[in-house]
């Protein structure tokens, strides 16, 4: 049960194209469809900490299925987003994977997605088309979906949580006519290792900002023994972030045991803060 | 490390672009058309940047030189300021700059003879008045003096008018261009101090309170004028005694005769911003103190404010006259 409520602090999203991108990620992070009958097809894995949607082909649908996946999995403002797929590419060696720090579309302003720090992984620029491009030249990465991905999860999170991975599948030397639904998965699959090192950063990060980010658990107790008002619940709220660093659960309690109405409480706990000095020499 | 640098393409000639890039050779560089599309955009997490910053170099269009706030003036009677850069390499955590920019990204403006025809112009409107510069009001004003050269580039327009004081506020241990240079009576090296109890927590990334001293003893024997900033003042047990020993180590580790100047300031926050930098930070002391919110501001009540200022006041009046000493309200 422990370890249950810890994992499910871990909060990523997916959103691949293709059935044949995703095929590799479903079965590492052991994913299965969730309902047959969605809008776009979305997968979970047991802990609901992974979810996958199929976005299907260009920009409206990455959109699209980006906003549909967001409402279904009830994901968090902590919630990492990820967007993984391949990409022609007149730079890139055919195979390799690339971070995506800079998105052009023809109809839209440039964007810059935040990249994990201190990453092997090489960066590149990426645009998105709506229609396919064969003229490779001068171009980094090429894809249908990216930029709508990240303008529809930069309204869902900060940019910090967002990320794009691009694998090389075509270009130049190795035309798209040739790409099949094998070569995608093994392109994918040969990836697999780098792909996880980048998505175990983001649970990392995900995880880690939900637990600075969650109300503490002492709030629910309180406020489901007292009426409080918005206002005071935005109070109570962080009059507790700030007790709980030098204050235990239980001393909060007795503290406020004898309070009538929450005013009261709202006054006991900040006679707490007023008395307390920090001492400095234990922190 | 820097990974990447960001360069508004209308920059991206500049001699002081090429200058900084040759010290970030491994960084990948993004062309840009406006650093607002980097910096302090919404939707940043100015925590998780502040881990690992990018650098963007700009073009500033204006307002390079500002009146300083009320209340953060040393004696004169007109005070500005100027900052060739936001963000700070140091993550202090009662900084204001955490909860005035979205973004942790450091912005360094390029353009320096514009702060400098902007300066002069200041001057020549106020030549009638006793005016002081404030150097890196959002910024630490010394802290990347070795990437961006701007103290050795501005400090010779002040040579041009010693009637007009320049202070540079910083917590670095930067020991150039000041030891290599001429000292000059017009210019005020002013360091931010606490406790080194309180500052081993709260000032993360910066240069020890020792480490300090002995740069302001080295620039003071040098015979640059020396401030001394005890802003902001941090409430906690035992205060008095931890204040007591780093006042009297300060004092009797500088030549008296050095000090332009001491200014103690309160512990301030606006309320929004103490809200914003709480979210951030919702773990952090310093949060725990006795803080609360009065008319906008959040602080320690009025009665911890006067007896802490009170009491650094006095026993700095031991050592120096009370036309030295100034309270910092901004």
């Amino acid at each position: 049960m422990i370890k249950n409520n810890f994992l499910k602090k871990t909060s990523v999203r997916w959103v691949v194209a293709l059935k044949e991108e995703a095929e590799v990620i479903l079965d590492n992070y052991k994913m299965v469809l969730v309902n047959e009958k969605t809008l776009y097809p979305i997968y979970k894995n047991v802990e609901e900490t992974h979810w996958l949607t199929l976005s299907g082909i260009g920009r409206h649908n990455s959109a699209a299925s980006t906003s549909y996946l967001y409402t279904i999995s009830k994901a968090s403002k902590w919630t990492s987003w990820i967007n993984v797929g391949i990409a022609g590419s007149g730079k890139g060696d055919y195979g390799n994977i690339y971070l995506v720090d800079k998105i052009f579309n023809q109809n839209a302003n440039t964007t810059y997605p935040a990249t994990m720090p201190k990453s092997n992984l090489s960066k590149m620029t990426l645009l998105t088309t709506d229609i396919p491009i064969t003229d490779y030249s001068s171009k980094e990465l090429i894809d249908m979906e990216g930029s709508a991905f990240f303008d529809i999860a930069s309204k869902l999170t900060t940019k910090e949580f967002i990320c794009i991975m691009k694998i090389v599948s075509d270009g130049p030397s190795n035309d798209i006519k040739q790409l099949n639904k094998l070569k995608i998965i093994q392109l994918v699959k040969s990836n697999l290792s780098k792909i996880s090192e980048v998505i175990s950063y983001y649970e990392k990060l995900s995880e880690n900002e939900n637990q600075i980010r969650a109300k503490p658990y002492i709030f629910y107790k309180i406020s489901s023994n007292w009426h409080f008002s918005v206002t005071q619940r935005t109070q109570l709220e962080n009059l507790l972030r700030r007790l709980r660093v030098f204050c235990g659960n239980d001393d909060i309690m007795e503290l406020i045991k004898q309070c009538e109405n929450s005013s009261f409480v709202i006054n006991a706990l900040n006679n707490k803060i007023k008395g307390n000095k920090v001492n400095w020499s234990d922190v | 490390m820097i990974e990447t640098i960001y360069i508004e393409k209308k920059i991206k000639n500049h001699p002081r672009t090429k200058f900084i890039l040759k010290k970030f050779k491994k960084a990948r560089v993004l062309e840009i058309d406006k650093y607002a599309e980097i910096f302090n955009k919404r939707n940043q997490n100015f925590r998780i940047q502040k881990a690992n910053p990018d650098l963007i170099l700009a073009h500033k269009n204006d307002g390079f030189v500002l009146p300083a706030p009320e209340g953060f003036g040393i004696g004169s009677s007109e005070n500005f300021y100027f900052s060739h850069m936001y963000n700070c390499i140091y993550d202090c955590r009662y900084c204001f700059l955490q909860g005035m920019f979205s973004s942790a990204n450091y912005v360094i403006f390029v353009n320096f003879e514009d702060f400098d025809t902007s300066i002069k112009n200041v001057i020549n409107k106020n030549i009638n008045s006793k005016i002081t510069f404030f150097s890196g009001y959002d910024c630490d004003s010394l802290a990347l003096e070795n990437v961006t050269g701007f103290a050795k580039h501005i400090l010779p327009l002040f040579q041009q008018y010693p009637e007009v004081d320049i202070e540079f506020r910083t917590k670095s241990i930067q020991r150039e261009p000041f030891m290599s240079i001429e000292p000059m009576k017009n210019v005020i090296m002013a360091y931010s101090l606490m406790p080194d109890l309180m500052s081993s927590s709260l000032d993360n990334k910066v240069p020890s309170i020792s480490k300090r001293i002995q740069v302001i003893s080295d620039l003071a024997l040098r015979g640059w004028k020396i401030g001394l900033r005890f802003d902001p003042l941090i409430h906690g047990e035992d205060w008095k005694s931890l204040y007591e020993n780093l006042l009297e180590k300060v004092y009797n580790s500088i030549p008296l005769e050095s000090i332009h100047s001491v200014s103690v300031g309160p512990l301030r926050f606006p309320k929004k911003m103490f809200k914003d930098i709480l979210k951030l930070y919702p773990d952090e002391p310093l949060f725990t103190s006795p803080l609360a919110s009065s008319k906008g501001v959040v602080s320690y009540d009025e009665k911890i404010e006067e007896e802490m200022s009170s009491f650094c006041k006095n026993l700095t009046l031991k050592y120096l006259d009370n036309s030295q000493i100034f309270r910092c309200y901004a």
